[in-house]
């Protein structure tokens, strides 16, 4: 009955148009009303919930990545990446398949990824000629993959989440095929759509260019080998890593490139509020919202239904990838992980899936949830940077989903895709 | 009334199937025998519903019925908490069983109410040792400059800083990530949380300080006590009377099978030849966090007790 | 005073409040990144962790995202889906924004209320390591209720002085 209504409230006031952060709230307030639980206990889970210490590296990333498009550094690697990838059509969009990839796995965060490469690559995509809503397609879907490769703190929570007997270690390296396979799967969307919207095709400039185009973007890669380095060689945390990202950009900008002044980072740190505290608000409603429907068991009452259904292996793993899926549109990851893992676990192992193999379907089919409607934290900070609507974006992606889909069968129904290599270790 | 009033909503950090979890699950199957099943009891466990702080504060607004939670987010709100977390003031796991059956326990149960909160009981939480990703530690030189992951509690952190560490506050969920890139170097806990974080497979040292032993403890939220009729009220105290002994069953099976689990995944346990560097150099913690009248006379009163 | 003009002077001043508002969060996210990256000099330079940068950081994080969010109300900013309100038309169109804004102002009244009963039952609890109450750093999310009362109501008001609703453009961007 409150389940009804919680998940009823929150679609007829999308769309009525309100806000998709009162939504939230208003179904959360609405459904705690409900339930005979205080008032004030929504707007505890709200604050908690915009108030998280990994949650920072939001508003840093993308105030870093805002510097840097200001001052210029961006453009410096811009240069760079189309001399050396520019050359198929749609280059760009490989590159930042790749960069994502390769910052999703450091910092092991999808929003903070898609903070940080939407804000540096998504103005100079559409300055080259990209549509907005192809920069946010692909930005948001390739920072899913960062889920998959190591480390990913999603990760630990599952282990944490399956009682004893995974080991963190076995899931790093379980994680590292499938992350490369969707990569890969999102590039080869990315070029096909960027041929088919006729995107600019880059040539390369010569070898004397390239140099100099490596010369001047020099400060612009340092900055991702401290960010890089700094996370890898133990000196900060991701999160950290982020509010470094800033100062360096600062002092760059302000003392080598002497590109940006006071009122430059002043009026960067005003635009990375806006598009923040739209998005934290968001989390901090989202919050609310999944206490809610933490507190009414939804998760386990759509869960319950698997077993009612069949006790096939190939029907049980496509309904819980379904529930997932459903699940992840309205919950965030970490709660989900918690509640879905001791339900869920027992039925795969049952059907023959291995602990460490349903952490790697878990972990990408809540990275899909990250980046669908009606909730998705990742669609939305990737919306909010490329500055264009929701449903814009959305409505141009399905290639992109399709791609991850793919991927998620691929790694559901071939376990040796995410076992081989622990097991190799293993030996 | 849309609420199903027979059902009480209990938050717990700790995952399903940790003694917490299970204790409190036992306390509901009591009470609805008490009650002839009026009244159950439902565990969110894992930290779905969040942080031990935030549901905390949740409960004591009534919108939890019942807690599981450390000391520690306690420390900040009463004051008698902090005793309890005092280093090396229990001799043994038998001098803290004893202290918070009897009248100590019953004074700290007690001091919450003024907050919104009703003390049930106490779970064990065994004695919390340093684990770091270096070398065994034998004495405090050994921990000159070690940056050790502690809550967040200003108790804790003049714990670490007491020794010579660096203590550095973080989230649990940080800790692990943090000891394998090295952000950190060691963390302190008890055996089954040693385990069930996983943080052996990077910290591999466990050097068996004992130096804190503050029991955990399940509260109600006053709102939810007053709606519930006397008769209610002294089912449900003696429900989680009976999950007591129930518990320290299954946390004394539950620390020697993480115990022998972890030594043969060959993490290097160490005893500490002599305890007595630490005590001392922890001591004048005491004087720091033992600000009131009643607090000392609290140390005294555990102090005094005979095993 | 009549309908019009009371409007632009709620307009005059409601800009100029969420100007302010920006700008405090503005100061608010620069003051957050040299406390954690004072953070990391602490534990990698000093090799002494300042205890109380977390805790200080999250703070000005309630207080920085509660002050943007009340702006968005004002400048409009805040995501949402406008497919059926563009499929419904200019007039109709209309009643659904005035819907979509009592629901805005209606969520900030609750802020209001439940935020000062927040902020008044955790006065006494100290946040550890800074040694303030903890309703402070939740003191941001009534002062921001109120504030979306105000917003919302000026952009109700807004509406109904008109005949039917014209595209606004996005101002995150200007
Ligand atoms: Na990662
Ligand atoms: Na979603």
């Amino acid at each position: 009955m409150e389940l009804t209504l919680l998940v009823l409230s929150l679609l007829v006031l999308l769309a009525a148009g309100v806000p998709v952060a009162f939504s939230l709230l208003s179904a959360a307030l609405l459904t705690f009303w409900a339930l005979g639980i205080p008032m004030v206990a929504v707007f505890q889970r709200v604050a908690a919930g915009m108030s998280v210490f990994t949650l920072m590296a939001i508003p840093f990333f993308i105030f870093a990545g805002d510097l840097m498009y200001r001052s210029g550094i961006a453009g410096r690697l811009v240069q760079l990446a189309e001399a050396t990838l520019g050359r198929p059509r749609g280059g760009l969009g490989l590159v930042n398949v790749g960069a994502s990839t390769m910052f999703g796995a450091v910092s092991g965060s999808a929003i903070a990824s898609a903070s940080a490469m939407g804000s540096t690559l998504m103005p100079l995509m559409k300055e080259k000629g990209y549509d907005g809503d192809y920069a946010v397609n692909v930005t948001v879907t390739a920072a899913v993959v960062g889920l998959l490769i190591p480390p990913s703190h999603n990760m630990i929570i599952y282990a944490a989440s399956t009682g004893t007997g995974v080991s963190i270690g076995s899931l790093f390296l379980a994680g590292i095929v499938p992350g490369l396979i969707t990569a890969l799967m999102l590039m080869v969307v990315a070029y096909l759509v960027a041929v088919k919207r006729g995107y600019p095709k880059g040539h390369f400039p010569g070898w004397r260019a390239f140099a100099r185009a490596t010369v001047y973007a020099v400060p612009g890669l340092l900055s991702a080998v401290i960010i890089m380095g700094g996370i890898l060689s133990g000196i900060f945390t991701a999160t950290e890593s982020s509010a470094i990202a800033v100062i360096y950009t600062m002092l760059i900008a302000a003392f080598v490139y002497r590109s940006l002044g006071f009122k430059g980072i002043y009026q960067s740190a005003l635009q990375s509020v806006k598009i923040t505290a739209m998005v934290l608000l968001i989390i901090g409603a989202a919050t609310a919202f999944g206490y809610a429907l933490a507190i009414l068991e939804g998760p386990q009452k759509l869960a319950a239904l698997i077993t009612s259904i069949s006790n096939e292996p190939i029907i049980i793993f496509l309904i819980v990838n379904i529930i997932l899926l459903v699940l992840g549109t309205f919950m965030d990851m970490s709660p989900l992980i918690v509640i879905t893992t001791p339900i869920l676990l027992p039925v795969v192992a049952e059907a023959g899936m291995d602990p460490v193999h349903f952490g790697i379907v878990m972990m990408l089919n809540l990275g899909i949830g990250l980046v669908t409607p009606p909730v998705g934290s990742v669609l939305f900070v990737g919306s909010a940077v490329g500055k264009i609507a929701v449903e814009q974006a959305v409505k141009s992606i399905w290639p992109f989903y399709l791609a991850l889909i793919c991927a998620l069968i691929i790694i559901t129904y071939f376990p040796a895709v995410s076992l081989s290599l622990p097991n190799a270790f293993a030996n | 009334e849309a609420r199903p009033t027979n059902i009480l909503r209990s938050n717990d950090t700790h995952p399903y199937g940790y003694p917490t979890v299970e204790a409190v699950e036992e306390l509901g199957r009591q009470l609805s025998r008490l009650t002839d099943g009026r009244l159950s009891v439902k565990v969110y466990a894992g930290g779905q519903l969040g942080s031990e702080r935030d549901t905390l504060e949740i409960t004591t607004f009534g919108g939890l019925d019942m807690n599981r939670v450390n000391l520690a987010p306690l420390n900040s709100i009463e004051k008698m908490t902090i005793v309890p977390s005092l280093p090396f003031l229990f001799r043994s796991q038998e001098h803290l069983r004893q202290a918070m059956d009897g009248a100590p326990g019953e004074v700290i149960l007690n001091s919450l109410e003024p907050h919104g909160l009703i003390g049930l009981c106490f779970y064990d939480s065994g004695a919390r040792s340093f684990y770091n990703t270096k070398q065994p530690i034998n004495s405090p030189d050994d921990m000159k400059g070690m940056k050790i992951r502690v809550q967040n509690s200003d108790l804790y952190v003049s714990m670490i800083r007491a020794l010579g560490a660096d203590a550095t506050p973080m989230s649990l969920g940080e800790v692990y990530q943090s000891l394998v890139q090295g952000v950190i170097d060691g963390a302190e806990n008890n055996w089954p949380s040693y385990d069930s974080g996983r943080h052996y497979e990077a910290a591999p040292y466990y050097s068996l300080t004992g130096h804190v032993m503050a029991p955990e403890i399940l509260v109600m939220s006053v709102a939810r006590w007053e709606a519930l009729k006397p008769s209610d009220r002294e089912a449900v105290r003696e429900a989680a009377r009976l999950s007591v002994p129930y518990m320290r069953e299954r946390w004394d099976k539950r620390v020697s099978a993480s115990r022998v689990k972890l030594l043969a995944e060959g993490v290097q346990a160490n005893e500490i030849p002599d305890l007595a560097p630490f005590v001392e150099a922890m001591r004048p913690v005491w004087n720091q966090f033992l600000t009131t009248e009643d607090q000392r006379q609290l140390v005294t009163q555990i102090e005094e007790m005979a095993p | 005073m009549t309908d019009r003009s009371l409007i632009e002077s709620l307009s005059v001043v409601t800009r100029r409040g969420a100007d302010l508002l920006l700008a405090i969060g503005a100061a608010g996210l620069i003051l957050m990144t040299a406390i954690v990256g004072w953070q990391v000099f602490g534990r990698y330079v000093l090799n002494s962790s300042p205890s109380w940068s977390e805790q200080a950081a999250l703070t000005l994080m309630i207080w920085y995202v509660s002050f943007g969010a009340a702006a968005g109300v004002r400048e409009g900013f805040h995501i949402r889906i406008v497919a059926f309100e563009a499929a419904l038309g200019p007039v109709r169109a209309r009643y659904m924004r005035i819907f979509s804004d009592t629901v805005v102002g209606v969520c900030g009244l609750c802020m209001l209320i439940g935020g000062s009963i927040l902020v008044s039952k955790t006065w006494s609890h100290v946040i550890p390591s800074l040694g303030i109450p903890r309703g402070l750093a939740y003191l941001g999310l009534p002062i921001a209720g109120a504030l979306i009362i105000l917003f919302a109501l000026e952009r109700v008001l807004e509406t109904l002085a008109k005949r039917h609703l014209e595209d606004e453009e996005d101002p995150r961007w200007s």
